[in-house]
């Protein structure tokens, strides 16, 4: 059950270059690549919110920071990255559930993802080979972890760190986090108009423009 | 509220846990409130005058209760020990990983005592500890033994974070230094010394358990809020991008530098003087300390393109260098470049050693030197070999610094507790008076920043419990001439933040000291409490987070009581290793040498020294002749115990 993710050469941080397929879901986990500060916020945040009875514990989240070797390879002027791993939210159906012999993955009529029914769950653990992404995550207990979206509001979002600082863009808006949600058909047009993910600002300039964060009165 | 404090006797070789009493938090906090009482408790049963190289030395790890909760904040760890090389309390906070991970683990506080019959580590995981043995970590630098107990214990069940000693420690350096994570530096005080005498080359945790938050939704509530309140400071956009490096500038303009062990107070050489490398540069990226969301922190890897002296260090990284890292190396020792400045940060960390003593002690001895006071002969004595003892040469600073760590020489055996006892001891052997060159304040302990212009800087550096620093009563309100917090703490008046009074400095030491020593008890970093843009006052929102953790109620006013209180056992401490008002002092160069460049030329400490130090004396309620705290002021804390064991000391103010 050790994960070492120094040595993972395939991350589930959710970066699309243009001309990549963007599944079709109504709602989805996106990360401002090169941005992640290795905080941890997320993953105390996400903890919290799906504890019965308030604890904290990052190994009960539903995503990781991860050193990411992969960020500076696409970015080779950085060389350091770490990125969350987060869900995709593969399109229908998504490949945990396929090979899931319990049948125990539902769609959250709220939020439209593929969710976990732990009552149905043998903790077979077919699923986290299954993923491609590497996320679904396996708690000290044996419970198997995957990202429900906080029933539409992802908490994690809600805790991420933000950036303001690039460039000062971040005066011009609300928030500035380095998670984002969104529905797909936004994440498009938002890649559309903007073509190099890598550039931060212009991401945040393009997603503001989309509605996908919110302008500072 | 659950908290767990683990006793260690490494002599024994006895473990054990101890529940910690709900009713410590109520009077203590949690975090350098309660390691601090463990201490006090300590030193009832054990003679506070041992040596604190010895046995009877204690040394506590402990977290605040904010830690790991979600808050965004509580990242702080902190040890508390009698310092080696000061010879009065000793403290040191640093961020990361660590902190988080030991209350994964099961534990809040971890106290300390004797010494292993050979090198050993302790290891803590969910719930459990073990001493075992570290032979074959002994000799290793920070970063090796960091990456060797990763290697060893694996990642399961969670990453491994370490506290450790690098060679500084393990020689017992007196300003030698904690490292966690291979780079995050509890440097102040000696605490590597404390840990090296104890043959404890290291701690490893390990956690998979939770820490239980008594109202969630509350918790992530304030948190939402907290951030929000912070990004709408303009202050943070430079913050974050730069950290504390955003200083080089401005204390250029306000000439607040020290400069060749404060022969002046601003940088020479133009590359050093603005932050602008960190663009130009070095390719970093943030980092942050676990659960923190501000990200001050960066990394910078040198490709040898940046300067001709960088091409020594091509492939070289380490997290950028911070204020004090520069203010030491660009400063104290006028090294030019900025991959040496950064070096100089590196091999610090390596080897486990404060900076700030560490450069004043090689820059006492360059000064020394530069006036013409060093013949062949005593070089020859001091170092066993020709020495060339040249400002700004990184081959001379590197070998002096080698000298310290390993104690091999001379000047290693008599500079290794600080600039002061080096030239107290090098004054004593040769029969001249070299105490002019060195820069100490309380204690002994030097500090790489101008405080001539600043007066309550000055008070900090003579005032402060852990011996001359800026940290526990940091003067911001008057560096930064904030007249809105002058006016809003002080009635109104706006002198606290008029550098050209003594008139309320005094006073807002004593007031800051107390929001610090509540900071340092929730575990907060001092930078979350700075860039609050409603200004200095944790009193009020920390308050909250400490409720929604705890489901302690606290008001403001009985918040801030619990700081004083804690400042005052800091104090007993002291009192009862014998210090009283003539040890709140500084040295000769900021007492009476003028300063001759920056925003106040002419300046000396002497001007202001003695009306700030009545002042504080006055709002502290303690005795001014004496500087003794009083039977009464205890009483009204709630520190009649306190009191009882000082005045069997004879260390209780008469009145």
């Amino acid at each position: 059950m050790s994960r070492t993710p120094q040595t993972e050469m395939v991350t589930g941080a959710v970066w699309y270059q243009p001309g990549d397929e963007i599944p079709d879901v109504d709602q989805k986990l996106y990360a401002l690549q090169n941005q992640c500060t290795d905080c941890n916020i997320c993953e105390v945040a996400c903890s919290l919110v799906h504890s019965p009875d308030g604890i904290v514990n990052p190994l009960l989240a539903r995503l990781k920071v991860n050193h990411s070797p992969q960020v500076g390879k696409r970015a080779p002027t950085h060389g350091f990255g770490f990125a969350a791993d987060i869900c995709h939210h593969c399109g229908n159906p998504p490949p945990c559930a396929e090979v899931c012999p319990a049948d125990a993955f539902y769609y959250d009529p709220k939020t439209n993802v593929a969710v976990i029914a732990q009552d149905k769950c043998i903790g077979c653990m077919e699923c986290v080979p299954g993923c491609p992404f590497d996320v679904i995550f396996v708690a000290p207990d044996g419970e198997l972890l995957k990202c429900d979206l906080c029933g539409g509001e992802p908490a994690c979002v809600e805790a991420c760190a933000t950036r303001p600082e690039l460039n000062n863009v971040g005066k011009q808006y609300n928030r500035a986090p380095v998670l984002f949600h969104a529905d797909s058909a936004t994440y498009r047009a938002v890649l559309q108009d903007k073509p190099e993910p890598r550039d931060e600002v212009g991401m945040m300039q393009a997603m503001l423009e989309k509605g996908m964060v919110s302008s500072a009165a | 509220m659950e908290s767990r404090l683990l006793h260690v006797n490494l002599t024994t070789g006895e473990l054990r846990v101890e529940q910690l009493p709900h009713a410590m938090f109520e009077r203590w906090i949690g975090g350098s409130g309660i390691n601090n009482w463990i201490m006090w408790e300590h030193f009832l049963k054990h003679d506070i005058n041992c040596d604190p190289r010895s046995p009877d030395n204690i040394f506590v790890f402990g977290v605040g209760p904010l830690a790991g909760t979600g808050s965004g904040s509580g990242i702080k760890g902190r040890i508390t020990f009698k310092s080696p090389c000061y010879g009065i309390f000793g403290d040191s906070a640093a961020g990361g990983k660590f902190p988080y991970m030991v209350r994964f683990a099961g534990f809040d506080h971890i106290a300390i005592t004797g010494k292993a019959p050979r090198p050993v580590y302790l290891y803590l995981c969910d719930g459990h500890a073990d001493i075992r043995d570290a032979t074959h970590l002994w000799g290793k630098n920070t970063a090796e033994t960091h990456t060797a107990l990763n290697t060893e214990l694996g990642d399961y069940p969670s990453h491994v974070h370490t506290l450790t000693i690098g060679q500084a420690g393990e020689h017992q350096v007196g300003i030698a230094a904690v490292v966690s994570d291979a780079s995050r530096i509890h440097a102040r005080g000696g605490g590597g010394c404390v840990m090296g005498s104890k043959n404890l080359k290291a701690i490893a945790v390990q956690g998979s358990g939770g820490v239980r938050v008594a109202n969630p939704a509350g918790m992530l509530k304030w948190s939402r809020e907290f951030r929000a309140s912070i990004d709408r400071n303009e202050a943070i956009y430079g913050f974050k991008r730069r950290g504390t490096l955003g200083a080089v500038e401005m204390y250029q303009h306000i000439g607040s530098h020290f400069w060749r062990n404060n022969q002046g107070n601003m940088f020479r050489g133009d590359e050093v003087r603005s932050d602008n490398w960190v663009k130009k540069y070095h390719k970093y990226s943030e980092v942050c300390s676990a659960d923190c969301f501000i990200a001050c922190d960066g990394r910078y890897k040198i490709d040898g393109s940046e300067s001709e002296k960088a091409q020594k260090y091509v492939g070289e990284t380490f997290r950028r260098p911070e204020y004090l890292t520069t203010g030491s190396a660009a400063g104290a020792l006028d090294l030019r470049d900025w991959a040496e400045v950064a070096h100089w940060g590196k091999i610090t960390n390596d080897y486990g050693i404060d900076n700030q003593d560490l450069s004043c002690a090689i820059s006492f001895i360059m000064e020394v030197n530069q006036h013409g006071l060093l013949s062949e002969r005593d070089i020859g004595e001091l170092f066993g070999r020709a020495q060339s003892l040249e400002w700004g040469n990184m081959e001379d600073v590197e070998t002096l610094m080698a000298d310290i760590v390993y104690r091999r020489n001379l000047f290693g055996e008599l500079f290794h507790d600080g600039p002061y006892w080096g030239a107290l001891r090098y004054s004593a052997r040769t029969g001249r008076n070299f105490m002019k060159y060195s820069i100490y304040g309380k204690g002994g302990a030097s500090f790489t920043e101008e405080m001539r212009p600043f007066p309550t800087w000055m008070n900090n550096m003579a005032v402060a419990s852990r011996g001359a620093d800026h940290l526990k009563g940091i003067g911001l309100i008057e560096k930064f001439q904030r007249r809105d917090l002058s006016k809003r703490y002080f009635n109104g008046r706006l002198e606290a933040a008029d550098l050209s009074t003594p008139v309320l400095k005094g006073a807002c030491t004593a007031l800051v000291e107390n929001q610090v020593a509540l900071i340092n008890s929730y575990g907060v970093c001092l930078f979350h409490w700075m860039l609050d843009p409603t200004g200095y006052a944790p009193e009020e929102y920390y308050g909250r987070a400490f409720a929604e953790v705890t489901g302690i109620d606290r008001t403001p006013e009985e918040l801030m009581r619990d700081g004083e209180r804690i400042c005052n056992l800091e104090k007993a401490f002291n009192s009862r290793l014998g210090l009283r008002r003539e040890h709140d002092t500084i040295c000769e160069r900021w007492m009476f040498e003028p300063t001759t460049e920056g925003m106040y030329p002419g300046r000396v400490a002497a001007d202001m020294f003695e009306t700030v130090l009545d002042e504080y004396y006055e709002w502290r309620g303690w005795e001014r002749d004496t500087g003794l705290q009083t039977a009464s002021r205890l009483e009204s804390l709630g520190m009649g115990d306190v009191a009882e064991v000082l005045a069997a000391d004879g260390a209780l103010a008469r009145g």
